[in-house]
């Protein structure tokens, strides 16, 4: 009986190839992918002076703590202080654009109070900030420091500067799981078409009166449409390999992928024949699996979490018993269908 | 009939769109049966339960414990690296290091493996011991020992004598210090010395903006700290101005439309199967009375619902009016997916596509709100100004939403053109669909030029899109890589209609002199439509010279005298490249392609030219 199953299963895939989608599909994920690097790569150099190369920014400092303060000033990479002795003459410098930027610091009532003046919308806006930020925070800790003995506790030595991309977390944590488990939805969302489709043009008539049951039907579908996210999953993984970004146990990883597959498209399936209609069953996939994936997010143990620290190699000796709990998972809830299909297919 | 007049046609119009719309409300609603709104509503309360739950328990870490530090018990680290959900804490095994260990704290001595993980590690745990320090802080009672500095930051314009940017005073300083009254009094290096404006004290900034205002300072006010970087506090508490609260509620406007475009494709998509639409097209009523009702039911429910997301997160009419034209567009993109598709299957991915599409250009170009004018281009950046209070003028109204208008007319063109049987129920690959959809547009030579003008907005997008998607890579490869790209999409859209003529309306004169009078024809709809976008950009935003700077490969000009001096060279390109294109559509598809590589290639050379000799 395991021939038409397949033969069901190999019409799907043939359908998919011939309409073309699955290049879509693909083209999709690659811009989804390469939509959020930009994301992060626009965010971290907006905010992180040290990812943007070449700018030296030049400040100038006034008022009465100057001294103290253009000292940590020169002592920043990438900064340049100069002193003036009056607010003025430093404000007609940043005018003339010979600062990017003017600190006031007065000294009243034990404390330094500093106004900073930075450039106004332009690029240039946020690195300034950014480093003005930097400088006084170093300026902070020595005031802190010379007031130590006001205070209760002392603040812990920061560890040193360390020579990391900002990138490599978002890698591992978020790149790698949307290219893992965006083949998982669309699987599933492929699976409700399929399904949907039949009911839509009447063909689940035809095929019904063929020899072979509702089951092998509802097999033959969620084989084609689980068997396609772990193989994109895999080309998106040799790729990121390829690109420089190691990705640890890559069998367990497709494995979780297949298994979560598994599931999805069988949730997918499911209410396809419990909501024929296309509207109303890929709403509620949608919103399925919106929740399933919002929900589980929360557990500490969540298959975006779990994907994350298979790929960068934070897994203790015992991640086979996470990937076999996955697999467990995706087995349970297709079997579960199996059983419930001629009692759905039937009512029908 | 013929003595009707236009009044009393255009009557009996809108009352056949309405009684289809009336029809299509009905419909729509009755498929949902009973079992589906269970389900639906028990989704929706668990979705709402999940939210609850993730705001509850104070977010979601994706970065669970993918960093190991070896750190003892008795550390003041531990209770950092116990603290730091990235970070994961294991004995200080130095033996271990760089195999289940990414960085081990010993003696006030930092052992860090040699790999990029490690790095990563320590720099996650500088930010966690950074954040640490912070919070010990915050519990000292003498806090002015604490916190020695206290910073307010204020912006201004360089190179300018001219009366600057709001200075914000220290009203939003929230908690971290009791210094709010001193440093309110601080408030001016700018106004002591008299160039700037100080605020009042309660902290909202006085608007002064005669002259570049709404697109100058970010509107920081009582609401700063949410909607911006804050600006005032201890050093730790100043941020850059990114709009990071406004981006997110911005975004709560475009799930719904996701959700909508489901079944109105479902809706186009159902008319195409078992030729059931066959009865609504033998009906006296037009193609477009057709479209229009069916596609109002849920432009009015997109913007009903608009509204009612704009009452509920504090956006006025200009949120609304900025993200009507965007569901516009979402709903046209999804008419033509509609028409073109050949299944459900086929329908699903095109309509995830527009939303990928569209939700990455509405929102790339809004990040970028307080730092640049070219955020305009996104509508959403509309929302996010309205969020933050500023004004915006109706040349910025008209730049951002503009693009969305006409394109969502022309796809709405596009579609209504295959609205009829042959195409409707017929099988056929998209891109014949496609060639036909443009066909039904093209009626004499001047068509083509007109179909290059309209294809403007689509060139627009996409070649942002390209900007966006190349911007990660290295400049000396994506800048020559740009220019490629955007004589690739310029060619295509210049040429794919008359490639499609050629198919249609002009199969018996497939010579070379048809073929360069639509060439020229087309390249001169797209120059004027070129020149009319350049036209809006000098007149409607002087101060966009950013734009004008990142646009300028595509023909257009930083200045007036330039754009003279170079008028008629982008004129010349355009008629060279599309006739080189139209002469190969003249005999099949390949010579056709083969036929844009010459095309794009002269296009992208003289676009390296011109922006090598610009500098």
């Amino acid at each position: 009986m395991g021939e038409p199953r397949l033969t069901i299963a190999r019409r799907e895939l043939q359908t998919l190839r011939s309409e073309k989608t699955i290049v879509l599909a693909l083209l999709i994920q690659l811009f989804i992918a390469a939509f959020s690097s930009f994301l992060v790569v626009g965010l971290v150099s907006l905010y992180d002076p040290s990812g943007v190369e070449g700018y030296e920014t030049t400040v100038g400092v006034t008022g009465d703590a100057r001294a103290d303060l253009l000292g940590v000033v020169d002592e920043q990479a990438a900064m340049d202080g100069v002193g003036y002795a009056s607010q003025s003459t430093a404000r007609a410098a940043f005018e003339r654009g010979e600062v990017d930027a003017v600190l006031l610091a007065d000294r009243r009532s034990g404390r330094v109070f500093v106004t900073a003046l930075a450039p106004d919308g332009s690029v240039r806006t946020t690195v300034t900030v950014v480093q003005l930020r930097d400088a006084l925070s170093a300026f902070e800790r020595v005031e802190r420091n010379q007031r130590s003995s006001y205070l209760s506790s002392t603040p812990l030595d920061l560890p040193p500067q360390s020579g990391s991309t900002p990138y490599y977390g978002f890698s591992y944590t978020v790149l790698l799981p949307l290219l893992c488990f965006l083949p998982v939805f669309i699987s599933g969302s492929i699976a409700v078409d399929s399904v949907t489709e039949e009911f839509e043009r009447g063909t689940l008539e035809l095929l019904r009166v063929a020899p072979i049951s509702t089951v092998d039907i509802v097999d033959g579908k969620v084989w084609a449409a689980a068997a396609l996210a772990p193989a994109q999953a895999g080309l998106w993984l040799a790729l990121l390999a390829f690109n420089g970004t190691a990705v640890r146990h890559p069998v367990a990883i497709l494995t979780v992928v297949a298994a979560l597959s598994l599931l999805v498209v069988t949730l997918g399936a499911t209410l396809a024949l419990l909501a024929p209609d296309r509207r109303a069953a890929q709403f509620l996939y949608a919103v399925g699996v919106l929740v399933a994936f919002g929900g589980t997010t929360l557990l500490p143990a969540n298959p975006i979490n779990s994907v994350a620290r298979l790929a960068v190699g934070s897994v203790g000796p015992t991640y086979p018993l996470l990937v076999v709990g996955y697999v467990a998972l995706g087995v349970g809830a297709y079997v579960g269908l199996r059983r419930a299909v001629p009692r759905i297919g039937i009512a029908d | 009939m013929s003595g009707r007049s236009a009044v009393d046609r255009l009557r009996q119009w809108g009352r056949a769109v309405a009684r289809i719309a009336r029809w299509e409300a009905s419909r729509s609603a009755a498929v949902v049966d009973r079992q589906t709104a269970i389900l639906g509503l028990v989704a929706l309360l668990l979705a709402g339960a999940v939210g609850g739950a993730a705001l509850a328990t104070g977010g979601v870490a994706l970065d669970r414990d993918i960093y190991r530090v070896g750190v003892s018990p008795d550390s003041p680290y531990h209770e950092v690296v116990e603290d730091s959900p990235a970070l994961a804490s294991r004995p200080p095994d130095l033996g271990q290091l760089g195999r289940g260990i990414d960085v081990v704290v010993r003696d006030g001595q930092f052992y860090v493996a040699d790999s990029q993980k490690a790095q990563a590690a320590l720099s996650t745990l500088r930010d966690a011991v950074r954040r640490h320090n912070l919070d010990l802080m915050g519990a000292e009672s003498n806090q002015s020992a604490a916190f020695p500095v206290v910073v307010t930051l204020t912006y201004a314009e360089q190179g300018s004598m001219t009366p600057d940017g709001a200075t914000v005073d220290s009203g939003t300083a929230g908690g971290t210090d009791g210094g709010d009254g001193d440093s309110g009094d601080e408030g001016g290096l700018s106004g002591e010395s008299g160039t700037g404006q100080t605020t009042d004290q309660t902290g909202t900034p006085t608007a002064d903006d005669d002259d570049d205002g709404s697109l100058g300072v970010p509107g920081f006010g009582a609401m700063g700290g949410l909607f911006g970087g804050s600006t005032s506090g201890s050093p730790a508490d100043i941020s850059p101005p990114f709009p990071f609260g406004a981006l997110v509620l911005a975004f709560v406007f475009f799930i719904p439309m996701n959700f909508v475009i489901q079944p109105y494709g479902s809706s186009i998509l159902n008319e195409r199967i078992n030729r059931r639409g066959e009865l609504l097209l033998v009906a006296p009523v037009s193609p477009t009375a057709i479209v229009a009702g069916k596609t109002l039911p849920y432009l009015a429910l997109l913007v009903g619902i608009t509204a009612v997301v704009a009452l509920a997160i504090g956006g006025g009419a200009v949120s609304v009016a900025a993200v009507a034209p965007i569901a516009a567009l979402y709903l046209a993109a999804t008419f033509v997916g509609g028409m073109f598709a050949r299944s459900f299957k086929e329908l699903t991915f095109v309509t995830v596509s527009i939303s990928v599409f569209l939700t990455s250009y509405a929102f790339v170009p809004a990040i970028f709100t307080n730092v640049t004018p070219i955020a305009l281009i996104s509508p959403l950046t509309l929302v996010v100004h309205d969020l933050q209070g500023t004004a915006i003028t109706a040349g910025e109204y008209a730049f951002a939403t503009g693009p969305f208008y006409v394109g969502s007319l022309v796809c709405f063109l596009l579609g209504v053109g295959v609205y009829r049987e042959e195409d409707m129920f017929t099988q056929r690959p998209v891109p014949l669909k496609f060639l036909d959809a443009l066909n039904s547009r093209i009626h004499r030579p001047r068509s083509v030029a007109l179909l290059s003008a309209l294809s403007i907005p689509f060139v627009f997008i996409a070649e942002l899109l390209a900007i966006a998607v190349l911007f990660v890579l290295p400049v000396d490869v994506s800048v020559p890589l740009l220019l490629v790209v955007i004589a690739g999409v310029e060619e295509v859209a210049k040429s794919v209609h008359v490639y499609a003529g050629f198919r249609g309306p002009f199969a018996g004169r497939r010579d070379w002199r048809m073929a360069l009078t639509l060439g020229a024809l087309s390249g001169f709809g797209f120059f004027v439509g070129e020149k009319f976008t350049a036209i809006v950009q000098l007149v409607g935003l002087p101060s966009l010279t950013l734009g004008q700077a990142a646009f300028t490969p595509t023909g257009v000009v930083a200045t007036p005298a330039m754009g003279l001096a170079l008028l008629l060279a982008p004129l010349l390109l355009h008629a060279v490249t599309t006739s080189i294109a139209a002469l190969g559509a003249t005999r099949s598809r390949r010579t056709y392609l083969v036929a844009l590589v010459p095309a794009i290639a002269v296009h992208a050379a003289y676009n390296l030219a011109v922006v090598s000799t610009l500098g």
